[in-house]
């Protein structure tokens, strides 16, 4: 209970500014499309420099929570994820949005934001020591069997054909080899000037999601814009409350996922919205609701994406290795003020270290509190007109994939991708599976390559990746998991006919 | 209707398949062979499932996918052609700003269902135009420090 | 709303403004923008926010620097972007990181050399050390060289890359030793090679000394050897490789620093050659460096073009022998 002996520094006036800039700023960063977590939160490290280490930390602390949570605010009211932990979220959240339940996506968003978020934080506050070990203990192989894992999830995620989903997740796989390989820095597929140095996960995200979305609109055309006009239904709070209780199973399962995925080094904070977004799918007795604006959706999502925040850090802050690109930035945070995490950090600074654990858990709290506010007016983003929507995502998708690394071909591949997409999209292909496979491309491939390296000089391949308890029962679960999606497209086949299909399609549309 | 879609989708899985089988040839014949090791395995998984897609297509099996109707295409295609003029030549060589002025005020005046009769609707458009850029200027050019390419006035 | 009108249209006038003014007497007009070719985070990047962080100061260059990442294939990404797409205005700058891509461009495979680059300053130089796990039963080089005698190639350890400062060292460790060795290059850079040593995936890895020495303070791993010509001020206890019968020099010693592409106009070149040396010397910036665990090494133009030279000579023979 150590940390509660700190709680009251979070409450010192400037210390709490701190905290509201923070995450005011973050969720407005976060909501920004193209600007990653992480790249929040290297933009405020400057910021930082002139104040004192706990306030600096109360600050990126801050930010780190808020705009992982306000990605969900483009992802569900633009279809534009913020960065690949709102994924999920685009998936049912959007579909809400465009039904006017808007507000409602946004608070069951941030009420399970703040949920997943506190209960990771307390994992960190009280678990630290244990899952220091645990998130070590995944090395080359296991990380590679995780990968498949994920893969495997992409045939029955966000698609209507297990093949095609799984043909989608190839075309990812793919387009993640592109450039430079990562380990033996040989050129590979690269056909234009524009990829020369790989395909950049975030101008890719806005492109396969947003632009598909604007070529829609254009779609409707300008005459049938008058008949349509989205009432946005205005939702009490309270109402989002019981609900987000009330749907236990999605909130549960996105939390724990979450949390333990989010541990695992390198891996955990990009995928583990989209596996709590698949586990509570196929736990779900209304598992064809998926997709079509089902609040599960929202909640395993960013219940899973919030909870992975506090875990994520555990190695930094015992092992001093950063878990994850934005832990590596916070890292930085923390050493220009002369600290050096470790397992010492809590005995030699235990000021900052419980002032930047508390923060984040006050941090939670308030970013729920703010994002309930605004969601009502935010909500209202759907009664903008399609023709001033469709041109407002187009100039944010450009600025967006513009402004990650300034980079001309960034904005070439994000639209090249977006309407090709597009086109892919009325065939029965999506996105989330190709962009599945984008992101875990790079991850299978590099702990392949350093696995059989490893095992090459000490023992055999087989001995090395099918040996020990961890590589078993990764392995028994990916097959448990494939099993899983053969025996649903034999059994249960998910439309018996062509209608179904189309009727499902024209209600995504 | 019936028609239409089926040779749609074989064209369209079609492509993904020779996509597929291109990436594969490149996998499986250029060096260094080890860092195509990973390419190789995709591809073939890629091919595989793209030939199977292809098979349904041709006897005419799909289940999933709406084709694309004409009365789609003839609205996408105006707005489509002025994004694509946006993103690949206009952002670069007017500057992104400018182009952008330009590029909203034309998918506004297409897609916008008010009538383009009256002079009120052109200056609600003028200033929708103004303020979505005054915003994308503060929040990208202020706040973030972006360098956007600047060619003509800003 | 109204202060950000205000606010966009003053910063419109002074941008076009200033765009009329020829000559560089006035340059920098506006903030400039430094590549780092390392992700955010990584210790290029995060002493590279540090070394600019003063550079808005009227004694600086009077204009903030804001850092770009373009990470990928171990800095080849960004540098052959930096090399034949950025524009050679002295507005685009980038961290170089000596001898990575020296070594990459005699690799080949990629479109940069030094005659694609002018140097501007060296802000650092963070030599390589051999580590070990806290719970290691190597305690010195010579345990380690003995065991790789007995196991020829099974002595696996992790480094950041192919051709970057860790692998030279390790291929001098294996020249100087005469052994065969297991080097397992990661894709996480330092900070993923560091956690396969903790994590006791590798016997033993490369690593820079800024975040070696960091992991020895958390009592994570022990640290048996400096690839340098000299101990370093943070570890005066570690011996160099020399001391421990090793021939090895400072050839992987990683200099980082900022230069800017071929053709950017000479008096560009003179201006900051003159002013960012000046900048990494604020006082202020050596104290977060000191406290971060970053070793300084400020040298000028001349000093660098110097160093470049010599260590592309060094590494020419050292990889002809591969």
């Amino acid at each position: 209970m150590e940390f509660l002996t700190y709680m009251g520094d979070v409450f010192t006036p400037i210390n709490f500014a701190l905290l509201l800039i923070g995450t005011i700023g973050g969720l407005i960063l976060g909501a920004t499309p193209g600007l990653s977590p992480t790249m929040a939160v290297a933009l405020l490290i400057p910021f930082t420099f002139r104040l004192e280490p706990a306030q600096g930390l109360i600050l990126l602390g801050a930010a780190y929570t808020s705009t992982v949570a306000g990605g969900a605010v483009s992802a569900i009211l633009l279809k534009i994820p913020g960065a690949p932990a709102n994924i999920a979220t685009t998936l049912d959240g959007h579909t809400m949005a465009q039904k006017g339940q808007g507000a409602r996506a946004l608070q069951l968003s941030f009420l399970a934001s703040a949920v997943g978020g506190i209960f990771g934080v307390m994992l960190l506050i009280f678990l630290t020591p244990v899952l220091a070990q645990w998130a070590l203990a995944f090395g080359p192989s296991h990380l590679f069997w995780l990968a498949i894992l994920g893969v495997t999830v992409i045939g029955s995620l966000d698609s209507s054909s297990v093949v095609k989903g799984l043909l989608s997740g190839c075309i990812g796989l793919w387009l993640a080899t592109i450039g430079f390989d990562d380990i033996m820095g040989a050129q590979r597929f690269i056909f234009h000037d524009a990829v020369a140095g790989g395909i950049n996960v975030i101008p890719a995200l806005i492109g396969l999601f947003a632009i598909p979305q604007v070529i829609t609109m254009f779609a409707k055309g300008r005459k049938r814009l008058d008949a349509e006009v989205i009432a946005v239904k205005k939702h009490p709070i309270g109402a989002a409350f019981r609900e987000v209780f009330g749907r236990f199973r999605a909130l549960s399962i996105g939390t724990i996922t979450g949390s333990i995925i989010g541990l695992i080094p390198g891996v955990g904070g990009q995928i583990a919205g989209l596996v709590a977004y698949d586990q509570a799918k196929k736990t779900s007795p209304e598992r064809e609701k998926f997709g079509t604006g089902h609040p599960e959706g929202v909640i395993a999502a960013e219940s899973a994406n919030n909870a992975m925040v506090g875990p994520s850090l555990v190695p930094l802050l015992t092992l001093s290795i950063p878990g994850s690109p934005t832990a590596a930035v916070l890292l930085g945070g923390l050493l220009i003020h002369g600290i050096f995490p470790g397992s010492d950090l809590f005995d030699n600074y235990p000021d900052v270290a419980w002032t930047f654990i508390n923060s984040m858990l006050i941090g939670q709290i308030l970013m729920c509190i703010f994002g309930l506010y605004v969601a009502g007016l935010a909500a209202r983003v759907a009664q903008v007109p399609n023709a001033v929507m469709a041109a407002v995502v187009l100039g944010l998708a450009l600025f967006g994939s513009y402004s990650v690394q300034n980079s001309m071909g960034d904005v070439y591949v994000m639209m090249a991708l977006g309407t090709g997409m597009y086109f892919l999209e009325r065939f029965g292909f999506s996105a989330a599976p190709l962009v599945l496979g984008l992101i875990l491309g790079p991850i299978a491939e590099a702990n392949f390559i350093q696995g059989s390296m490893i095992a090459n000089a000490t023992s055999s391949m087989g001995e090395y990746f099918f040996s020990g308890t961890l590589n078993l029962v990764l392995i028994a679960i990916v097959v448990a998991s494939v099993g899983y999606s053969l025996w649903m497209e034999l059994r249960d086949r998910r439309y018996t006919t062509k209608d179904d299909a189309v009727l499902k399609e024209e209600s995504l549309s | 209707m019936t028609d239409l879609p089926r040779s749609q989708h074989i064209i369209a899985s079609g492509l993904v398949a020779a996509v597929g089988v291109a990436v594969a040839y490149i996998s499986y014949t250029q060096k260094p062979a080890d860092a195509f090791l990973f390419p190789r395995l995709i591809s073939t998984v890629f091919v595989v499932l793209a030939l199977w897609t292809f098979g349904k297509a041709v006897l005419g099996r799909t289940k999933v996918g709406n084709g694309l109707s004409r009365e789609a295409m003839i609205n996408i295609l105006p707005g489509f052609i002025v994004a694509l003029i946006y993103v690949f030549w206009a952002a670069k060589a007017l500057g992104f700003y400018t182009a952008s002025t330009i590029a909203f005020f034309i998918l506004l005046t297409l897609y916008d269902p008010a009538p383009h009769s009256e002079l009120r609707t052109w200056i609600k458009r003028a200033i929708i135009t103004a303020g979505f850029l005054v915003v994308m200027y503060g929040l990208f050019a202020l706040l973030l420090n972006v360098f956007t390419p600047k060619e003509i006035l800003f | 709303m109204k202060k950000l009108l205000a606010a966009a249209s003053i910063a419109l006038m002074t941008l076009t403004g200033g765009a009329f003014a020829d000559g560089h007497a006035s340059y920098p007009e506006r903030p400039v923008m430094l590549m780092v070719s390392y992700g955010a985070g990584g210790a290029t990047d995060f002493q590279a926010r540090i070394v600019t962080m003063t550079a808005g100061n009227e004694d600086a260059l009077g204009m903030p620097i804001a850092i770009i990442n373009k990470p990928g294939a171990g800095g080849r990404v960004g540098w052959n972007w930096f090399a034949t797409q950025a524009d050679a205005d002295g507005y685009t700058l980038a961290a170089y990181n000596v001898p990575h891509f020296i070594a990459q461009s005699i690799e080949g495979g990629v479109e940069y050399s030094t005659e694609n680059f002018e140097p501007i300053a060296n802000w650092g130089a963070d030599p390589a050390v051999f580590v070990v796990a806290a719970d290691s039963e190597f305690n010195s080089m010579e345990d380690v060289v003995n065991y790789a005698k007995e196991n020829p190639g099974k002595l696996t350890f992790s480094g950041a890359g192919l051709f970057v400062g860790h692998h030279i060292a390790a291929l001098q460790l294996e020249k100087a030793a005469g052994v065969k060795l297991a080097y397992i290059p990661n894709n996480k850079g330092g900070a993923g090679a560091m956690k396969a040593v903790i994590a006791g995936e590798v016997l033993g890895g490369v690593n820079n000394l800024s975040d070696a020495f960091r992991a020895q303070e958390a009592g994570n791993v022990k640290i048996l050897g400096v690839f340098d010509l000299e101990r370093n001020e943070f570890l005066p206890d570690v011996p160099t490789m020399k001391e421990q019968g090793y021939e090895i020099d400072n050839a992987s010693v990683n200099f980082r620093g900022v230069m800017v592409p071929k053709g950017t106009p000479q008096g560009i070149i003179d201006k900051l050659a003159e002013t960012v040396p000046a900048m990494f010397e604020n006082e202020r910036v050596a104290k977060r460096m000191k406290a971060g665990g970053s070793p300084m090494h400020i040298m000028t133009r001349d000093e660098v073009l110097e160093m470049w030279k010599a260590r592309e000579e060094t590494l020419k023979e050292l990889l002809a022998g591969l």
